[in-house]
């Protein structure tokens, strides 16, 4: 097992390598540089200069990436050329913004979805199953953009219910921090409420029909017994691997929902860091993508060895 | 229905409407009354502190509610009125200055302000790091001494007619955190508002600075400038009661809240968004100056005044604002669409069919509904547009080193005051080195001439000049514009659109 890390881990070490080369060459292919959004309108060319030679820009692009390699590897992100606070601070606090995004919209997928496959999947009453079926449709149909931009205006500029948006910690205000997430996080739900709510509803019909069910049935155990103990809990596993799917999805997702609900979040960074030609946070955050899923895969693979020694031996 | 349901359901309805009741009552924001309370302000980009000493859209907001000019031009009569300054005086060669600064001002961190500071801030606009449109008035001052404490004598190397639009531009910095100011780390001046806290990206939380040198002032307890992206999203956030100011929504989004009581949408009488389309003259066909002028009499500039900016402005041919005095009725009239003069210009230069390229930064909706706008105008006068969408900061660096790729659609300022900022300090018209790659010895004596004296027959000489080159063709002038809850009153704001919130308070 140990010579089998040994070997897994350099190679992982190595993607990592080429990785960090190319997402250190890759924003400087694209045109303008962080001195345009630092200078302001109307700077002269001495200005730009002098900003430029002050952040180091002007000096070798060779030298510039082993400075920024030398820095991760002691654990020093870098600073923000734009943001002027250390890259670790401004990842930090975006971090947070998504996470917590992410967990309520997850949360509410879970609830919302199971809710809606139990429904889907147990009754038989049209008057249940249709407008069920409908929401749930609908819900998958509508993208974030639309659903978002029609919370906001019923729920924060007709009713003024909830805030239009932005967001606030839990630790400065529990009750407006619970507010100001409902509206962003239902919006990142939705879609994953929809694919949640038909899986669990197919694979509880599927169970259903086992005979396992019918004999509880037989047995005189009662329906509301029988579902949320015998069917709902077998029905789940393949519903859990769909909803590992949806997690990804909603990371992605987040990027819109932060925009609409200005939330400044990781998707928000990165797109200002790009658009603000900010390569030390895009760099960072792009190698921190990477980093997550090379370290996952890296666990991944050890864990498949550990258990299987035919890995091991291929290996 | 069984009694044990219905108590189940009148106990669900008493739950949801006690949630309802307490997540509306959560939203009503802590007013102290008149004379208090915290107003949020919405823009679209973060605040940028090194460029807090030139004029930068994403600072008006913050420059002057955190800090003070030593003047303040009033909008009306145009003259300056003191602020840090009490009083100056002018030698009659106008090569020098003697500025009386007001005595009991203290920054934020305790400290006096006295003359020094007035000397650093000046120097600082000197430094090659910092950037300003103004920074050739500063160069301009060749001694500077504190007679003393709050006396400020200035000799410059020639008379300049902008003199005061440096002051009105200029905050006045602390010189012991002026470093940690460009770093958004330190935020000392000495307004009516303090810097409670900045989180990079997402705004800064200001409060009432209860030693403000306005005795009295402010009303209001605080101030919140929270930066959101999105146009609608401040438009859902102030129409939700949310925020009480939105800076610089997109005009059409603007255009909702037009007749609706709760709002008001301000249009600043500076006048300072004009709209324009350029060319770089170093290209084929546009180095020729029927070409140019072609394209000017090609373009519609009320289709662009009504679908692009809803409205907000007026059509020009000329730079100026009204406020300017080389504003001339007449001669903004100069340039309208006429598709025959424009195809017969085009094709006296031989350009008919001659493929142009028309960049626009593609993160701003409404240059990007201009330039198809000119594109069609184009097209009708015989020339082969091309559109080139660029991001904002390809664009930028392309603009500021003259690299755009044929014309260019984009917004100016510094129309509104004296003439010469506009064509010494304004990177398009910047007689020395434009965007437009524009070299004329005759473009650099106009724009001395302007900036040496305040003469009416250089404003006509500067017109006739700007509008026979035509390498910046101005379509609308325009304005920022502020669109403010009815429920704030007496905002302010200065002729470089500083909010100022002095006097400002909140109703119920």
């Amino acid at each position: 097992m140990i010579r089998y890390a040994l070997r897994r881990v350099p190679s992982a070490i190595l993607v990592l390598l080429v990785a960090s080369v190319v997402v250190f060459a890759v924003p400087r292919l694209t045109q303008g540089d962080a001195v345009t959004a630092l200078a302001g309108p109307d700077a002269t060319e001495e200005t730009r200069t002098a900003i430029r030679q002050g952040l180091g820009l002007d000096q070798n692009v060779v030298l510039q990436y082993v400075h920024w390699l030398r820095g991760l590897v002691t654990g020093d992100l870098g600073t923000s050329y734009i943001r002027k606070v250390p890259a670790v601070e401004a990842i930090g606090t975006a971090l947070t913004q998504t996470i917590t995004l992410t967990c309520a919209a997850l949360l509410l997928a879970v609830v919302l979805g199971a809710l809606g496959g139990v429904l889907l999947g147990t009754s038989r009453r049209p008057l249940v199953t249709r407008p069920v079926g409908a929401l749930v449709s609908l819900s998958f149909a509508l993208p974030p953009y639309v659903t978002g931009v029609l919370l906001v205006l019923a729920l924060a500029v007709t009713v003024r219910l909830l805030p239009a948006g932005g967001y606030v910690g839990f630790g400065d205000d529990a009750g407006l921090a619970f507010r100001s997430l409902l509206m962003p996080a239902l919006c990142l739900a939705l879609p994953a409420v929809a694919v949640f709510a038909r899986f669990l509803g197919a694979s509880i019909r599927q169970v259903m029909d086992e005979d396992f069910v019918r004999t509880g049935v037989a047995k005189g155990l009662p329906r509301r017994r029988l579902v949320s103990a015998h069917i709902v809990p077998n029905a789940l596993p393949p519903v859990l691997a769909v909803l590992g799917i949806q997690v990804g999805q909603m990371l992605g997702g987040a990027i819109v929902v932060e925009a609409i609900f200005a939330w400044h979040g990781i998707g928000d960074l990165l797109v200002n860091s790009v658009l603000n030609r900010d390569y030390v946070l895009v760099q960072d955050l792009l190698l921190l993508t990477v980093a997550v899923f090379v370290v996952v895969q890296t666990l991944t693979d050890l864990a498949h060895a550990a258990v299987d020694p035919r890995v091991r031996l291929e290996a | 229905m069984n009694q044990q349901l219905v108590h189940r359901r009148t106990a669900a309805l008493a739950g949801a409407a006690l949630l309802a009741g307490a997540l509306m009552g959560c939203g009503a924001s802590a007013s102290a009354g008149p004379g208090g309370g915290t107003v949020t302000i919405l823009q679209s980009a973060d605040i940028a502190p090194t460029t807090f000493l030139s004029q930068n859209n994403p600072n008006f907001a913050i420059i002057r509610t955190v800090f003070n000019t030593l003047t303040t031009y009033d909008r009306k009569t145009l003259q300056p009125q003191p602020e840090l300054a009490t009083s100056w005086q002018q030698s009659s060669d106008k090569k020098s200055i003697t500025l009386h600064l007001r005595d009991g001002v203290t920054f934020h961190s305790g400290r006096e302000f006295t003359a020094d500071d007035v000397l650093f801030t000046l120097k600082a606009v000197q430094r090659k790091d910092v950037s300003s449109q103004l920074k050739h008035v500063a160069a301009a001052i060749t001694g500077m001494k504190a007679t003393d404490a709050h006396t400020v004598t200035l000799t410059l190397q020639q008379p300049v007619s902008n003199l005061f639009d440096l002051f009105e531009l200029m905050p006045i910095v602390d010189q012991a955190t002026f470093d940690d100011l460009l770093k958004g780390r330190r935020f000392v001046g000495t307004g009516p508002f303090t810097v409670d806290s900045y989180t990079p990206g997402v705004g800064v939380k200001l409060k009432k600075n209860p030693h403000y040198w306005k005795t009295g002032l402010p009303h209001l307890d605080g101030v919140n400038i929270e930066v959101q992206s999105q146009s609608q999203s401040m438009l859902s956030s102030l129409r939700s009661g949310q925020s009480e100011v939105g800076l610089d929504l997109a005009p059409l989004d603007t255009a909702v809240l037009r007749g609706d009581p709760a709002f008001r949408v301000i249009a600043s009488e500076a006048d300072d968004a004009t709209y324009y389309v350029a060319s770089n003259v170093k290209l084929k066909p546009l180095d020729d100056v029927r070409v140019r002028q072609g394209i000017a009499w090609a373009i519609d500039r009320q289709r662009i005044l009504d679908q692009a900016l809803a409205g907000i402005g007026r059509t020009s041919s000329l730079p100026w604002s009204e406020s300017s005095p080389a504003f001339d009725p007449a001669k903004a009239g100069t340039y309208h669409q006429d598709i025959g003069k424009a195809r017969q210009l085009i094709a006296a230069a031989g350009a008919v069919g001659k493929p142009v390229n028309v960049a626009f930064n593609s993160g701003f909706l409404t240059n990007q509904t201009i330039a198809e706008i000119v594109q069609f105008g184009l097209k009708n006068a015989g020339l082969d547009p091309k559109l080139v969408p660029l991001q904002a900061a390809d664009f930028f660096a392309k603009l500021g080193n003259g690299n755009l790729p044929g014309l260019y659609v984009n917004v100016h300022g510094f129309g509104q005051l004296s003439p010469a900022t506009l064509v010494k300090g304004a990177f398009p018209f910047n007689a020395k080195k434009n965007a437009s790659n524009f070299d004329s010895p005759e473009y650099r004596a106009v724009a001395d001439q302007l900036w040496s004296a305040n003469d009416p027959a250089a404003y006509g000489r500067a017109n006739d000049f700007l509008l026979e080159n035509q390498f910046v063709s101005d379509l609308v002038v325009s304005a920022h514009t502020f669109t403010v809850s009815s429920r704030l009153k007496n905002l302010d704001y200065t002729m470089y659109d500083y909010i100022d919130l002095d006097d400002a308070y909140l109703t119920d």
